[in-house]
């Protein structure tokens, strides 16, 4: 007999770049992750509204129509969204975005370019945590 | 008769006329239309590769597959885009299997062929995948690159050079550096960070020793970005060895104010009282930020400076002292003897107590209205 299937963990990838979004897809599929993808600030918004909170967020700070920091604010207030990980995607060297998304409730960052193991493992730990 | 036969002439010509403009317009709309086709057919064959492709990369970052699809010419240009797109988002071993699939595919003879391509675009593109590679049989013809009239041409270059051998690209660098006015600092900054902080601010250090003083001084500003202490020495000596110009002085100081580095104290202290106004300034906001407190005296003397910004700057960097606090500096411009002075410090004393009332907890509304 078969075993049961471990269910997939939800994850809200909000990224606007498409060759960005389809390695994160390939990599967070590949990790047992049923990704919900968002193309820009707008959509993640609309989405959000929508969908139950998922087990984790990867949020892009620079995103079309609503920045990353903006979403974070709006998830942030959302209900059932207050303990969700979040995590945000930054190019390198915007330490300013890095200290205010973190003082707005983002529970880390991954500086681009990412190494896809670290990003695996750093989304497995919280989620680990929040379980 | 003869006006018949000229009627019949105007008529043929005009006809004529009219037939040539139909055909042209008609070419024209061809034209248009080929154009068209061909731009869509391009456009198709792109997104085709793209889709084919763009989840193999992702694929590659784990493991490289065994097959491939087939790929022609014009597919490896559009896979070269996608390839270096990839490449550039992600770190660690991952790379290694990307630089493996380039090597499977042809990509990387593709990107040699191109380093001599007419269009400035391709030749770019090449560049930067040939530096992602690591592609040491094109050195010589990236370093001739580093003297293109295009700058950013010679920019793309060094930043390959750097990928392929950061240690052998340094002194071929320092002295492109210090002779391009065309490079903007910022650029040349982020163009060594790939090779590291510490390696970077000697490098730039070393150039901007080289380069003429109005490229050295732009150079040694930027070298704070890098936030390195390993760009002071070489601009130690540099002082040390004889005098700069004011403007190169000028910019060691402010780094020295931004370093921090005790050892620097007793060069900022000898600048106090350069003739020059903007080297005594940088003198004093960098004494604002390293100095202890035996400097408070020689702040206060410049708030009697003859050039306005020396006495602000100096009254700025007495409020920013660490044990600064807005009693000692009420006494401290109680003590100055002239109005003048203590006009440059009242408004950094202004701005201390506000910033004092604003660490006092605000009350709250009920204990405001009791």
């Amino acid at each position: 007999m078969d075993s049961p299937a471990i269910p997939k963990l939800r994850v809200l990838m909000v990224e606007d770049e498409e060759d960005t979004a389809s390695l994160l897809t390939f990599l967070l599929g590949r990790a047992n992750y049923q990704v919900i993808h968002a193309k820009d600030g707008r959509q993640a918004q609309e989405l959000a509204g929508t969908i139950a909170p998922p087990d984790i967020v990867l949020l892009d700070v620079m995103l079309p129509f609503f920045s990353g920091l903006q979403v974070l604010t709006y998830l942030r207030a959302l209900e059932g969204w207050g303990k969700v990980p979040i995590i945000m995607l930054t190019a390198d060297g915007s330490e300013h975005d890095i200290k205010r998304a973190l003082e707005n409730g983002a529970n880390d960052y991954m500086v681009k370019p990412f190494n896809p193991r670290e990003l695996t493992s750093r989304l497995k730990r919280f989620v680990d945590q929040a379980a | 008769m003869l006006a018949l036969d000229q009627s019949n002439l105007t008529l043929r010509i005009g006809s004529i006329a009219v037939i040539s403009i139909y055909s042209a317009v008609c070419l024209l709309l061809l034209g248009i239309l080929l154009l068209r086709f061909i731009r869509h057919h391009k456009d198709r064959r792109r997104r085709v590769v793209t889709e084919t492709w763009r989840p193999l990369l992702a694929q590659c970052v784990i493991e490289v597959p065994d097959t491939l699809p087939p790929l022609t010419d014009r597919d490896r240009l559009v896979l070269l885009y996608l390839w270096n797109h990839c490449y550039e988002s992600i770190r660690g071993e991952a790379r290694a299997n990307l630089k493996e699939l380039a090597r499977r595919t042809g990509t990387d003879q593709l990107a040699k062929q191109l380093l001599h391509a007419r269009r400035l675009r391709r030749r770019l593109l090449a560049v930067v995948t040939l530096g992602h590679l690591q592609e040491r049989s094109v050195w010589n013809d990236l370093a001739a690159m580093l003297q293109a009239d295009n700058a950013f041409v010679s920019l793309v270059a060094a930043k390959a050079l750097l990928h392929i051998d950061a240690k052998a690209a340094i002194p071929l660098l320092i002295p492109v550096i210090s002779r391009r006015n065309d490079w903007s600092p910022l650029k040349v900054v982020a163009m060594f960070e790939p090779a590291g902080a510490d390696i970077a601010a000697e490098a730039i250090a070393n150039a901007a020793c080289e380069a003429a003083p109005e490229i050295g001084a732009r150079l040694i500003r930027h070298l704070a970005a890098t936030q390195s202490q390993h760009g002071l020495p070489p601009l130690r000596a540099l002082l040390q060895k004889g005098l700069p110009s004011d403007d190169v002085l000028a910019a060691c100081l402010f780094l020295f104010g931004e370093c921090s580095d005790p050892r620097d104290v007793a060069t900022i202290r000898a600048h106090l009282s350069h003739p020059t106004w903007f080297v005594r300034l940088q003198a004093v906001s960098a004494l604002g930020k390293v100095g202890v407190e035996e400097d408070e005296s020689r702040l206060l003397a410049l708030l009697e400076d003859e050039h306005w910004w020396v006495c602000y700057r100096a009254a700025e960097a007495l409020s920013n002292l660490p044990w600064m606090t807005t009693e000692r500096l009420t006494t401290l411009c109680n003590g100055i003897a002239t109005v003048e002075g203590q006009a440059h410090l009242l408004p950094f004393m202004a701005q201390s107590n506000v910033e004092r009332r604003r660490q006092v907890p605000a009350i709250p509304p009920q204990a405001r209205t009791a």
